[in-house]
């Protein structure tokens, strides 16, 4: 029997896209916390001796942002990142695509005991993900690094902080990104096919105990931000 | 017609041998110009299917079910027997072949018994090719658990699935034969006759369950694999689809039925809880290792059996049968059981069942143990009861479950019918009297994989000249009409009384006089009932909707039409054995305590019945010569 | 008991079908769920009207024959059962049971509550089963395997063939299905040597028959009667990964 089939062409090649893009970007989610994350560092801890010597928040934020836009390994992963994130949510709808063919007529009655409601709504998690990216992409991303219109991007954020609707939107993508975690990477883990069963018990919590703390320190930012 | 058993020459020991030296076999070339028609998708019928296409026949494979997967064989539980020898206990295929005979109660063939033995060790090795995932001993060897009625461990098992297992080999070595284009299968399709050209079955008409279409399909030979008929009973431990009519619908056309009144009654099944039971699942026969069987002595016993003190209950096995105990055999054990509940001892809503009791052995080794040994039994005794047999003893009763005779084949399994063979429960050879525990498997799997196969091509090598055999033939034609006619009446009798109903009043009379107790005015008066139901049938079945299309109370009704006919000839044949032997327990031929008495002088031979034009049988006997074993009194006591 | 069953009717695979109410009064908690349709079936065969067509056969939970979505659930209400081990004493005095056939795409319903799960043999042709012809085999106990790893075979090849883990999956995806045969098949010596191709063509006639990915949710497994668990997957997804990386 001929198999043409590329190997992302299947069933299980697909969702072997979606949870390579997936660690991926759960990649760069920590590269990006751990950036994001000197936003709340107090006063108090200044001045710190590193890069020669920084002497408040603005100034270690802004010589960070300045150092990612500058260094050109990190636009290279950069550019990986945006085509994995590009490749995830096609290759998502592909998939869900491809899940309702199947499904074929629905059942007038449902019961859905038998599964989580974040396993079975990614697709509504990643689209609320989705829109949230592109609003903070626009907020930050473009007037920073492509339109160029602002220089100063700690002042940037401090403003948008302040604003308590962008806090909330913030709060509502952190959480749908917990359950999409949460979720995710237990199943990119079945997917890519780490099947021993001590492996897979370890990974299940660790997916639960990683997408908390991430979840967690990502929701404080805003929220402290927002009171500073 | 005389009955030819056509058993080669020579010493028990040697007949296979020397039948598979000087057998005719045909030539790879000319096989493909062969069609088999094989009718049952199980671990009888789907060997052979499958073993037939790896020769080179071209096979179509025929059966009710949506996959062959679901075949009955799915159901057994316990395991499969052959004569390895792993535990070094003294197993041979000799020891196999005397305790088969001495279980059937020597009322079967003995050179047939001899090769089942003696191909037994063959479909161990070839099941674990398959894949099979036998149990195994912790240094990756096959495991053995001993079966009631033998002295050795030669009892190969897949936990509490074994039939589960073989049958999906047997069905992914089909699916295999499919893919490479030598077999064909035919789902959801129900055999309605066979067709007979110049004396041989040329072919069958089926109809398509799905469509309600009347096909002709045509072979050069047929092979049934049709399974047993205990589903007679309507209450059973078969599947509610099995049936008889594909074997009466040939014994009509002309094959002989052998010994149809032998059925096996098991003795741990779930008793029947209320009027609309379709079914009574089989509890397996290990729970009799270590659970003790009583009734109260009281008749109207209304306390929670917990609250009957020990000097009110009766133990009747150990007390009928000190030596044996609970572990005497299912025939013994059935007929005990059912002589207390007609006694009126019998416990549960209906007073139909007996305790199976495991208090002292959950006291003994703990209930730790008790659950190691069979822990998936109780937990289905639970799903199905909502009982806790750790708590409170389970209720059980005896079940029809396998029927012992069938279409009568010679040495080479071939009916009486040329070109006609029938395989594993179908068939009557192996099991005398009474089947022993895990020999329904190997017979079954052997009769399809290693010995039909090898019988056939001594058939089929007169036609490899034949040509395809042509379905526009005035044979195919007349059997077609036929058969559309006994739709078209069935559908026109538009009467009110549903079709399972009727079953279940045919089953209650031949549980009562057919079963495991028999005696000469009850049959009697059962051939009249059977008679007056049959006519009740015909007059006023609810046979609703039409012929095209799915239509499962047409498809019941046409099987209760077979059965009420079977049923006849089953009793006719109990009637006609003026003997108890085995399973067929007959109260006019007991010994003063009341057990089983063979008459050897008289009834040494096999019932083979022939159909006279539905006004009477012909019997033929075939004798049974026994050259290597003497027949002895089965004791238990 | 007194019942009211909501049971989808439909022609065949061509037609719309519907749920049409039926009322049952006089039901003992001890029937079982399919008695209580052929109760049903005999009231209708004695009013002469057409039964309700459901697939059924061994009634004790191993043929697989039997497929009903009971109030949304593959098999009803209880975890691990079949439809035919499923009884009235699982529901109450007055319920309101809706009936629907498993669905799927890939399932076309034959009449009613029949559907034709033919799909299923066909991802088995593909390549679920070893290659040993009748009389080939070497004497079993030159293959030793141990104890664990042939239990642990016996897990996946308990897998009764029902398709409630399609029936309850949200995208209608045979992966439990398929990586129980796979994983049979994988985890003992007899299967080795077909191992890569029977991965790539399994999984290849999953997709051609048209069944969907697999999430992930697990349902499957919750639903499953013979308790086939999650690991399957991941090991057929194992076994598909080596093979697209070696072959």
């Amino acid at each position: 029997m001929a198999v043409k089939k590329g190997l992302f062409k299947t069933s299980v090649g697909r969702k072997n896209l979606m949870a390579i893009t997936g660690l991926f970007i759960i990649f760069f989610l920590v590269i990006h916390l751990i950036g994001n994350l000197i936003l709340i560092i107090p006063n108090s801890f200044f001045p710190i001796e590193f890069w020669g010597g920084v002497e408040n928040v603005h100034d270690m934020y802004n010589a960070y942002s300045h150092f990612l836009v500058s260094f050109w390994p990190v636009t290279i992963v950069a550019w990986v990142l945006y085509a994995a994130m590009i490749i995830h949510v096609v290759d998502a709808l592909l998939i869900t695509i491809q899940n309702r063919k199947s499904r074929g007529e629905k059942y007038q009655v449902t019961d859905n005991s038998t599964s989580t409601w974040y396993s079975r709504n990614m697709g509504v998690l990643g689209t609320i993900l989705g829109v949230f990216i592109v609003l903070h992409m626009a907020q930050f991303w473009l007037k920073y690094k492509v339109l160029g219109t602002e220089h100063d991007l700690y002042e940037l954020v401090l403003a948008t902080f302040k604003v308590w609707w962008f806090v909330l939107i913030y709060e509502i993508g952190i959480i749908a990104m917990c359950f999409h975690l949460i979720h995710g990477i237990e199943s990119a883990h079945r997917s890519l096919g780490i099947y021993p069963k001590k492996v897979m018990s370890i990974i299940k919590y660790i997916a639960l105990c990683f997408s908390l703390v991430m979840a967690i320190l990502y929701a404080i930012i805003p929220i402290i931000l927002y009171l500073k | 017609m005389a009955l030819n058993a056509k058993i080669p020459e020579g010493p028990l020991k040697d007949k296979w041998q020397n039948y598979l030296a000087k057998t005719r076999i045909v030539n790879p070339a000319n096989r493909k110009k062969l069609d088999v028609i094989v009718v049952g998708g199980g671990l009888s019928g789907g060997g052979a299917a499958a073993s037939l296409a790896e020769l080179g026949y071209n096979v179509k494979v025929f059966f009710f079910q949506d996959s062959a997967r679901r075949s009955h064989s799915v159901a057994a539980q316990g395991g499969v027997n052959a004569a390895k020898n792993y535990k070094n206990d003294g197993d041979n295929v000799y020891r196999m072949f005397y305790d088969t005979i001495k279980g059937g109660d020597f009322r079967s063939r003995e050179a047939n018994v001899y090769r089942m033995a003696e191909v037994s060790a063959n479909l161990i090795d070839h099941m674990v090719a398959q894949g099979v995932p036998f149990g195994r001993e912790y240094g990756g060897y096959l495991s053995n658990r001993s079966f009631g009625g033998v002295l050795v461990s030669r009892t190969f098992y897949a936990r509490g699935q074994t039939g589960q297992q073989l049958l999906l080999a047997t069905y992914q070595a089909m699916m295999k034969q499919i893919k490479v284009g030598k077999l064909t299968q035919y789902n959801r399709h129900e055999i309605l006759d066979i067709v007979i050209v110049d004396g041989k079955a040329r072919g069958i008409i089926a109809r398509n369950l799905n469509t309600g279409e009347i096909e002709r399909h045509s072979a050069h030979a047929l092979v049934f694999g049709t399974g047993g008929f205990g589903k007679i009973f309507y209450l059973s431990t078969l599947a509610m689809n099995s049936n008889g009519s594909a074997n009466w619908r040939a014994h009509k056309k002309g094959a002989y039925f052998a010994n149809p009144s032998w059925t096996q009654i098991h003795p741990t099944a779930l008793p029947q809880s209320g009027e609309h039971q379709s079914k009574l699942t089989l509890m397996s026969e290990s729970l009799r290792n270590d659970g003790r069987i009583w009734v109260p002595k009281n008749k109207d016993e209304n306390r929670a059996p917990g609250d009957i003190p020990n000097d009110e209950r009766d133990y009747y096995l150990e007390r009928r049968y000190p030596a044996f105990g609970n572990l005497v055999p299912r025939d013994v054990a059935s007929r005990a059981a059912k002589e207390r509940i007609d006694a009126g001892h019998g416990v549960g809503p209906l007073k139909n069942a007996v305790y199976l009791d495991f208090k002292t052995a959950i006291e003994k080794l703990g209930e730790d143990t008790i659950k190691e040994r069979y822990g998936n039994l109780f937990t289905m005794y639970e799903k199905i009861t909502a009982i806790n047999a750790y708590k409170e003893p389970m209720k059980i009763s005896p079940a029809a479950h396998f029927s012992m005779g069938g279409l009568w084949v010679d040495y080479e399994l071939q009916t009486t019918i040329p070109g006609l063979f029938a395989v594993g429960e179908a068939n009557f050879a192996d099991h005398g009297a009474n089947r022993l525990g895990a020999n329904s498997l190997l017979q079954a799997s052997v009769d399809g994989n290693f010995i039909l196969p090898n019988t056939i091509s001594n058939y089929l090598a007169d036609d490899i000249k034949t040509g395809k055999i042509s379905t526009d033939t005035p044979e195919f034609e007349e059997a077609e009409k036929a058969v559309k006619d006994q739709v078209t009446k069935l559908l026109a009798i538009k009467g009110t009384m549903p079709v399972d109903q009727i079953h279940r009043r045919l089953g209650k009379i031949m549980f009562k006089e057919v079963a495991m107790s028999r005696n000469e005015k009850g049959m009697i008066w059962a051939i009249e009932e059977i008679k007056k139901l049959r006519k009740e049938f015909w007059e006023n079945a609810a046979v609703p909707g039409n012929e095209n299309g799915p239509n499962s109370e047409l498809e019941k009704a046409g099987r209760l039409a077979d059965y009420l006919e079977i049923a006849e000839l089953m009793t006719v044949d109990a009637l006609d054995r003026k003997e108890s032997c085995g399973a067929h327990f007959r109260e006019d031929y007991q010994t003063e305590d009341g057990e089983a008495m063979r008459d050897d002088e008289n009834y040494m031979y096999s019932s083979a019945w022939e159909w006279q034009n539905g006004e009477s049988w012909k019997l033929h006997k075939e004798p049974l010569e026994f050259t290597e074993v003497k027949p002895t009194v089965r004791s238990y006591k | 008991m007194k019942l009211t069953l909501k049971i989808w009717r439909q022609e065949s695979a061509k037609t719309k079908g519907k749920l049409v109410t039926y009322k049952l009064s006089d039901l003992s908690s001890d029937t079982s769920f399919l008695e209580m349709l052929d109760v049903l079936n005999e009231e209708l065969a004695s009013k002469g009207e057409p039964a309700v067509e459901f697939d059924h056969d061994c009634r004790e939970g191993i043929c697989g024959q039997c497929s009903l979505v009971i109030n949304g659930k593959a098999h009803g209400p209880e975890e691990h059962y079949t439809t035919c081990q499923t009884h009235l004493r699982s529901f109450s005095d007055g319920d309101t049971i809706t009936i629907e056939p498993f669905r799927a795409n890939s399932f076309p319903v034959i009449r009613d509550l029949k559907v034709d799960r033919g799909s299923m043999d066909r991802i088995i042709q593909a390549g679920g089963y070893i290659s040993s012809f009748t009389g080939m085999a070497p004497e079993a106990n030159t293959i030793p395997i141990h104890h664990d790893i042939a239990e642990s075979a016996f897990d996946s090849a308990a897998c009764i063939g029902c398709g409630a883990c399609i029936a309850t999956c949200k995208n209608s995806s045979a992966a439990l299905f398929v990586s129980a045969k796979i994983g049979h098949l994988a985890k003992l010596p007899q299967g080795q040597i077909e191992r890569t191709e029977r991965a790539l063509w399994m999984i290849n006639a999953h997709d051609e028959e048209g069944f969907g990915n697999c999430s992930n949710t697990g349902a499957c497994a919750m639903v499953c009667p013979q308790e086939v668990q999650l690991l399957d997957i991941a090991r057929m997804n194992f076994e598909y990964n080596r093979a697209k990386c070696i072959s």
